[in-house]
């Protein structure tokens, strides 16, 4: 290793960052504005995205049994879901049961000794792997001989899943929006550091230094621009964390937040990786736009 | 070591630097350009260290065919060449010491290299109790050694001069002209764009004369004007 060489390179660097500080602290800010936007969002959404997976999971479809239906046919419903991947149980409640559970739930409600005669048709209770995958199973069920009538709470698991996705969108959006203006104003700063290194530069290209040699400075310049926004942009996060979500969990004490799901170590790794790709990513293209010979 | 041949360059603005150039400098020779101003001097040497592509011809630095030359090939070219200009091109934020290693630092030149060659052309142009001053601390003649010693870091076997002592008083432009005749004689190869008299006169090298973008004198032990030394010129 030639430390000399490392040395004067990160000489350049440092010379040239110190060169337009103001230039470098708005950059920064901006990245951090942008990841902190990233990050917050993408904690809520995990924190969102379980609680909602929660109220899904809870969801069970019941598929009604035709009055008629022979033991046989039952059995043979019974092996169907079995072989269907994305049906997690299915499991068969005759009506006597049905009637037993309909009594609980009616208990206080309705003087339930007034059911003398059972209403109620057998059926099967159907868990899903996935709350996105309750509509169409419920749909193949209903396809499927022997079932009467098919039931889940439609209306509950379109609207989260609609919900869900709405938020999903709104929020990368803005997040695109601000990477972009992340973007712009790093090419902006890597414009000014070149412009004011056009000495060097020319100089450079005068004694044989290569394009890559003299854009590398830049990008690493970029780079750090990227890092060092991240910093911010986690300290800044991690801080009003601190201050904000016992407020939140305060004001929402019905909702039962699981924070555990969020993995935080990689949160803060995509954080820095984002972080890093804008900010190499926009010099380059700026670098390689003004360093036209 | 440098070869033109049909050479023209046709700026993009409609003007005709160059005419049908056709020179050939060998190795270790030192030959001066002159002419008058807007006569295509600086738009040769410019063909040379490949700032300008001609419009057509072909031109040889040094083996390397310049006009076919891939643009990521030209640093390798520019290796093997040492340019120097009359605003000297300093860098006012290094000193003396880093101006010329600066050549090497930027071309990845190992350090163990830059430390052994940087004081070897500073003390090649008289310039090492000067290594640590900035260019603004230096008289012009000694910017402009500066300059030259960043030039011959690479120990370059070409050394191209546009107009080097244009921005220097007498005494500092023989300082300048004794030096380039000194790297002369170690073997480098010195082509001077000038317009100073008074040197071409005293030197008697080659002198390659150019007029409208056309070589229209070329001799050897030549005076700045056709064949006429200093004084002898009738005015007019
Ligand atoms: N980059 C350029 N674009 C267009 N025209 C140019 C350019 N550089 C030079 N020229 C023109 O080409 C011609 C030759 O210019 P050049 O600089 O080679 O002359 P010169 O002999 O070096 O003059 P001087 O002695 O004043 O330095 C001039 O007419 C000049 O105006
Ligand atoms: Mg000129």
């Amino acid at each position: 290793m030639d430390w000399g060489r490392v040395k004067f390179f990160l000489g350049e660097v440092a010379r040239s960052f110190t060169r337009n500080t103001l230039m470098q602290i708005t950059a920064i800010g901006t990245v951090a504005m942008t990841l902190m936007l990233l990050g917050a969002f993408l904690y809520v959404r995990t924190t969102l995205a379980d609680l909602g997976n929660g109220m899904l999971a809870q969801i069970e479809i019941s598929a009604y049994l035709e009055p008629n239906v022979t033991p046989h046919q039952i059995n043979a419903l019974r092996a169907a879901f079995k072989v269907d991947p994305r049906i997690s149980s299915a499991e068969f409640v005759p009506k006597s049961e049905g009637l037993k559970e309909l009594r609980a739930r009616m208990r206080g409600i309705i003087d339930t000794s007034l059911l003398t005669e059972n209403p109620l048709p057998d059926k099967f209770r159907i868990r899903v792997r996935a709350p996105q995958l309750v509509p169409a199973v419920a749909k193949d069920v209903a396809r499927l001989s022997g079932i009467q009538r098919v039931l889940y709470g439609q209306q509950v698991v379109t609207r989260l899943l609609q919900l869900g996705e709405v938020l999903r969108r709104v929020g990368m959006a803005l997040i695109a929006l601000f990477l972009v203006v992340a973007g712009i104003i790093i090419s902006n700063t890597t414009r000014l550091a070149v412009y004011a290194r056009r000495r060097e530069i020319g100089i450079m290209h005068l004694v044989g230094a290569t394009n890559a040699y003299i854009r590398m400075p830049f990008i690493v310049e970029g780079l750090v621009v990227g890092i060092l926004g991240a910093v911010a942009a986690i300290v800044l996060l991690v801080a009003a964390h601190a201050m904000f979500w016992p407020r939140i969990l305060e004001a929402l004490p019905f909702v039962r937040f699981n924070t555990a799901v969020v993995d935080v170590p990689s949160l803060i790794l995509q954080l820095f990786l984002v972080g890093a790709i804008i900010g190499s990513a926009a010099a380059w293209v700026a670098v390689g736009r003004y360093l036209q010979t | 070591m440098i070869s033109l041949r049909g050479v023209s360059l046709l700026y993009p603005n409609g003007v005709r630097a160059l005419d049908h150039v056709s020179l050939e400098i060998g190795k270790g020779e030192f030959v001066f350009l002159v002419g008058h101003s807007g006569t295509g001097k600086s738009s040769l040497l410019r063909l040379l260290y490949r700032e300008a592509l001609p419009s057509s011809g072909d031109i040889t630095v040094d083996g390397i065919r310049v006009n076919r030359l891939p643009s990521r090939r030209v640093p390798a070219l520019r290796r093997h060449l040492g340019v120097v200009f009359q605003d000297f091109k300093l860098l006012a934020d290094k000193t003396v010491w880093e101006n010329v290693a600066f050549a090497m630092q930027v071309t990845g030149a190992p350090t163990k290299d830059i430390l052994r060659q940087v004081p070897r052309a500073l003390d090649l142009v008289g310039l090492s109790h000067r290594s640590r001053m900035y260019p603004d601390e230096l008289s012009g003649g000694e910017q402009q050694r500066t300059a030259i010693a960043r030039a011959l870091v690479n120990n370059p076997k070409i050394l191209l001069c546009d107009e080097p002592t244009g921005n220097l008083d007498p005494a500092n432009t023989t300082e300048i002209v004794d030096l380039l005749l000194r790297i002369n004689l170690k073997g480098t190869t010195v082509v001077v764009a000038t317009h100073n008299q008074a040197v071409v006169d005293r030197m008697r090298r080659r002198v390659v004369r150019l007029e409208n973008g056309k070589v229209v004198t070329d001799k050897e032990r030549g005076y700045y004007y056709l064949g006429l030394g200093q004084g002898q010129v009738l005015s007019g």
